[in-house]
């Protein structure tokens, strides 16, 4: 991929669909045009620092693509907190996270009510109030720090990098340690595109990466911080003690890697080699977890109900296995690509597939015996193959 | 923030808004003669009114959606180009605006 298609890529992201083709076409015509014309004065082509040059000179593509929307919204509270420009961005990620939020709480409370709990309308409507302030909290307060960013520094983004795509600079630290431009120009005439790690993108992840330990740790023996009021019913699958030492491991390796580089932040290909390691081991524990099929158990297997909670186990565990199954899309959108997150999507799909093809039949079929014991499931039903099932909820 | 950086924050953006009243006459006055985005910019450009593209055809496509300008997709150079030239109803605006724009510059003039 070309600068001048990455420019084009993320201008076209930040564009209506409807719009997208016709706009782009236009734009890529006048930058081609300019280049043309720049390497007729030239006599030769254009080098990809002179292109870079070019392209810096139209501006963040993310302002201009937002030049051409005719919606303006943005959100404020009594000032302006997400902008036009980011809008758009904004509403996807919530809407997207709002929406597996809602699904994986409406899947849990309709499978506690199959088995025949008390679930009243205000439970369900609580429990979503909760999770939409959680959602929009995190997710508006990360926008609005971006949107202060594209605020003070219009022009802070390159095009350069892994796949030649296009990164606003979000080192916010820098700030406070040196006006990093002049130099990234310099880097990048030398023919370096690695930069320093910021300092504070390691101590976020050393503070982060601590936190997540010390809960995944208790998590163990305390089923109630992942389960809360659920947990007298239900507990973790033996696979979470299976990959919790691996979780471990992996997890004091990156702190050691951020440590590494909070005093060395001049190493980056170090970071570059233990990330891909690190990220091909949390793939490799990812990929185990997902293909276990079963991540939910009952609590109390001896308890009068136990045969109830069984089967909500077994919902719970078939639709999150369908979850991860229809993770495909995010796979193939771009923006998730751009995240990282069309890998894990990739590796949870390919898992739960694989989990669906080779043991999922046998495993639907006993709840299908247990249902017709409780009488509270039709036969057919649970015969139904657990994307089906996932397809009717 | 030094009274003087104020008072150069404050000329840009008056210029700006002075500049971008009189952009809409110029690219209509320009769009007489039929001119694809990367031609009309360099025109307007060596006449003295410089405009950045992402400026210039966002104010297209409004003309455009107001019906004052006509656009088709044309293959030049082997390669495909929008032209953009006046319509019908623009040539009409753009002489009242012209007459508006004079009747303004002959006053103006007579103030300076």
């Amino acid at each position: 991929m070309d600068l001048v298609e990455s420019y084009l890529n993320a201008v076209a992201k930040a564009l209506p669909e409807e719009q997208r083709a016709d706009i782009i076409s236009e734009l890529s015509e006048d930058i081609r045009s300019e280049m043309e014309e720049r390497q007729k004065v030239l006599g030769r082509p254009l080098t990809e620092e002179e292109q870079e040059g070019l392209l810096k000179k139209r501006g963040n593509p993310w302002l201009l693509a937002a030049r051409y929307r005719q919606d303006h919204r943005s959100v404020a509270f009594g000032r302006q907190i997400i902008g036009p420009v980011l809008y758009p961005f904004y509403v996807k990620v919530l809407s997207f996270n709002l929406g597996l939020t809602f699904l994986i709480v409406g899947i849990i409370f309709l499978a506690l009510r199959l088995a025949g709990q008390k679930i009243s309308v205000g439970d369900m409507v609580s429990t979503c109030t909760l999770q939409f302030f959680i959602q929009f909290g995190v997710v508006t307060l990360i926008f609005s720090v971006v949107e202060k960013h594209l605020t003070k520094q219009p022009d802070r983004w390159h095009i350069k990098g892994m796949g030649g795509k296009f990164r606003l600079d979000l080192n916010i630290e820098r700030d406070f340690q040196v006006r990093m431009g002049q130099a990234c120009m310099r880097q990048a005439r030398m023919g370096s595109h690695m930069r320093e790690v910021s300092r504070f993108e390691s101590v976020s992840i050393i503070v982060a990466l601590a936190v997540a330990l010390v809960w995944w740790s208790s998590v163990q023996s305390h089923p109630f911080l992942i389960f809360g009021p659920a947990a007298a019913l239900f507990n973790l699958a033996p696979i979470w003690h299976q990959i919790y030492f691996p979780i471990v491991v992996l997890t004091d390796l990156e702190i050691v890697r951020a440590i590494i580089n909070l005093v060395r932040p001049d190493w980056t290909q170090f970071r570059a080699i233990a990330r891909v390691i690190l990220q091909a081991g949390g793939l490799a524990v990812m990929w185990f977890a997902i293909k276990a099929g079963s991540w939910v158990m009952v609590a109390n297997p001896a308890a009068d109900a136990a045969g109830k909670y069984a089967q909500v186990a077994h919902i719970v565990n078939q639709c999150l296995v369908c979850i991860c199954e229809r993770c495909d899309f995010l796979r193939r959108d771009d923006y998730f690509q751009d995240n990282g997150i069309g890998a894990m999507a990739a590796v949870a799909c390919g898992a739960a597939k694989r989990w669906i093809s080779g043991q999922g039949r046998e495993l639907t079929q006993v709840p299908a015996r247990d249902c017709a014991k409780h009488g509270t499931w039709r036969a057919n039903d649970l015969d139904t193959p657990a994307s089906a099932i996932f397809t009717e909820a | 923030m030094t009274p003087g950086t104020d008072n150069h924050e404050l000329f840009e953006n008056l210029r700006l808004e002075l500049r971008r009243g009189s952009l809409v006459l110029a690219v209509l006055a320009a769009l007489r003669k039929e001119h694809y985005g990367y031609t009309l910019r360099k025109t307007l450009s060596e006449r003295g009114m410089a405009i950045d593209e992402g400026t210039l055809y966002p104010l297209l496509r409004r003309l455009e959606s107001h019906g004052l300008l006509v656009s088709e997709w044309r293959e030049e150079d082997k390669r495909n180009k929008r032209f953009y030239k006046l319509s019908a109803d623009g040539k009409e605006i753009f002489k009242q605006l012209m007459a508006e724009w004079q009747s303004i510059s002959t006053s103006l003039n007579g103030m300076l």
